[in-house]
């Protein structure tokens, strides 16, 4: 039986280590070689490189025009997300809280998105986009992934709002406040915690979102930053130094993200997921 | 309250009309225009079932590409959540390392799938990639191809997502931590085992978050895009082409919009069967 116990314990390190293994090292492999130079990474010593070698984010920057990339990507996924963030919750508060005709009809209607693969919209939003001259501009991105974000976003509002005692706003409406003060001034700052787990969910589809960012766009002045990875593929595939620092360079926001809001990316993965 | 019924419509129609925009016109598009012909700088012309004609009888990438994407549907659905749920039933007893293990292992969930393709591609490379370096320890004109070599490239590509099941630890988790406690000290009291208390007290309480993960874990195979752009672009050949690839292929490279419509209405349909399906499984919807 003891035997037994340690061949367990040894087998679930075994499983954690291999895990996580899995997770992080092509991650570091990438980050030390993205210090090496050229024919230090192709004379495939494995190791470390000889001193800390920036130059190769250098020249990352100077192939690339990574200061559009993100400059793009911050202006898309901040305005995209709050306007994902502000009318959705408005929505999802009145079908929240009110009955009427349509109210269960538009909250099936609203999550459609749940079982629609977004590969299958490719060619018709393309088209949708083109016929309203939103076709590669980043105007259009910003709608379109505030409306990806429909779904979650509902669903997240719609069970806090629903948590909030109906009797608070009873109080307000003696008190003669108006529906729309109601809303602004004592139940959305109610809801930050939920808002918050929202927004960065919206976030990180937002600034990470690939296959819509490549086919609703067209010019280098209006991609995002997974597009950079593309363009470094195509266009400078021998200059392997530079293809790793723009690894990192893509990657490291979304980590520094992760690690600071981890809370809120935890609730908001598990209210996101419970939906279906 | 009478004055209320105008806000309920102002609260709701923004909303509604960012639906309309991008989901629902697109999809009347897309069911519409998968009965026609059309490529580019053709008009619209009304064809019938010709295109899904087409893909059923001749076309015979398209039998690769179906099972391409049900095996894989399968793999993420029985091996992912496996592993994703064996993680999550051995951290959710919180010990020193359980924070930092959930941490490190959902990194590859939040970076953009684009740079998990890179990064791929990166330490598979022939040449300097890190998965040759070191077989050539053992083995020193070891030279092999990962991704573009037809009889690895499947499941390359496969070991780009199967592993990276962070979502089902953490949902598991999360759903474990709601199972009241003296569940727990009744079962430790009649002396079950730290295993028979995970086979026959938090398995089965699981059974729902397991079915949804499912659901998650097999339609995402219907939406891999990015990763496969990135790395192969579905060869070669078509042997890691699935749905959206094939889909993209049709409509921005082939420029056949009606046939590429047809295949985006299969592919929801596919959706719509594999949710159902799982449901049925699980048995989900007796609540």
């Amino acid at each position: 039986m003891k035997i037994l116990y340690i061949i367990l314990n040894v087998l679930k390190f075994l499983f954690i280590i291999t895990l996580v293994s899995i997770a992080i090292v092509p991650f570091l492999w990438v980050f030390i070689n993205s210090f090496k130079s050229n024919s230090q990474i192709l004379s495939s010593v494995a190791g470390f490189p000889d001193g800390l070698v920036i130059k190769n984010y250098w020249n990352a920057f100077k192939l690339a025009p990574f200061v559009i990339f993100y400059r793009n990507s911050v202006i898309v996924t901040v305005i995209s997300t709050c306007l994902n963030v502000f009318i959705l919750s408005m929505s999802a508060y009145v079908l929240a809280r009110y009955r009427f005709k349509f109210n269960n009809a538009l909250v099936l209607l609203f999550s459609v998105g749940l079982v629609i693969p977004g590969a299958a919209l490719l060619q018709p939003l393309y088209k949708t986009l083109i016929a309203t001259s939103l076709y590669n501009t980043l105007t259009g991105l910003i709608i379109t992934y505030a409306a990806f974000g429909i779904p979650i976003t509902l669903y997240i509002m719609m069970s806090y709002f629903k948590t909030i005692p109906e009797s608070l706003e009873e109080a307000a409406y003696i008190d003669g406040a108006s529906f729309l003060r109601t809303y602004f001034q004592i139940i959305l700052p109610l809801s930050k915690p939920a808002l918050a787990t929202a927004a960065v969910l919206q976030f990180l589809l937002c600034w990470n979102e690939f296959q819509f960012a490549l086919t609703l766009t067209k010019d280098v002045s209006k991609r995002t930053l997974p597009i950079a990875l593309y363009y470094f593929k195509s266009a400078f595939a021998s200059d392997y130094g530079a293809m790793f620092s723009a690894v990192i360079l893509v990657t490291i926001p979304s980590i520094i993200f992760f690690i600071i809001m981890q809370k809120q990316v935890i609730s908001g993965l598990v209210a996101g997921a419970i939906k279906s | 309250m009478q004055n209320n019924k105008v806000w309920i419509g102002i609260f709701l129609l923004p909303t509604f009309l960012l639906f309309c925009f991008i989901y629902l016109i697109p999809l009347v598009l897309l069911f519409a225009t998968s009965f026609c012909e059309w490529t580019i700088g053709s008009d619209i012309i009304f064809s019938g079932l010709e295109n899904f004609k087409q893909l059923f009888f001749h076309d015979d990438s398209l039998k690769i590409v179906l099972s391409n994407t049900a095996v894989w549907i399968l793999l993420q659905s029985t091996i992912h959540i496996a592993i994703g749920v064996a993680l999550g039933l051995i951290l959710s007893r919180k010990r020193w390392y359980t924070d930092i293990v959930r941490t490190i292992y959902i990194i590859p969930n939040i970076i953009s799938s684009a740079a998990i393709g890179i990064l791929f591609l990166c330490i598979l490379n022939p040449q300097f990639g890190m998965v040759n370096n070191i077989i050539r320890r053992f083995r020193p004109d070891f030279m092999h191809n990962w991704f573009n070599n037809p009889s690895t490239s499947f499941y390359t590509m496969t070991s780009t997502w199967l592993f990276y099941a962070a979502i089902v630890t953490i949902l598991v988790m999360a759903e474990l931590t709601a199972i009241p406690k003296d569940l727990y000290e009744a079962a430790t009291i009649d002396g079950a085992s730290r295993i028979q208390i995970a086979r026959f007290i938090e398995l089965p309480l699981l059974k729902n978050i397991i079915g949804t993960t499912t659901i998650l874990a097999a339609t995402s195979m219907l939406q891999k895009l990015d990763i496969i752009i990135m790395t192969t672009k579905g060869g070669p050949g078509v042997s890691t082409m699935n749905m959206p690839m094939y889909i993209y292929k049709t409509a921005l490279v082939d420029n056949n919009y009606g046939l590429s419509n047809a295949l985006g209405v299969l592919l929801i349909l596919m959706g719509l069967a594999i949710v159902w399906l799982i449901n049925l499984i699980y048995g989900m919807n007796k609540k």
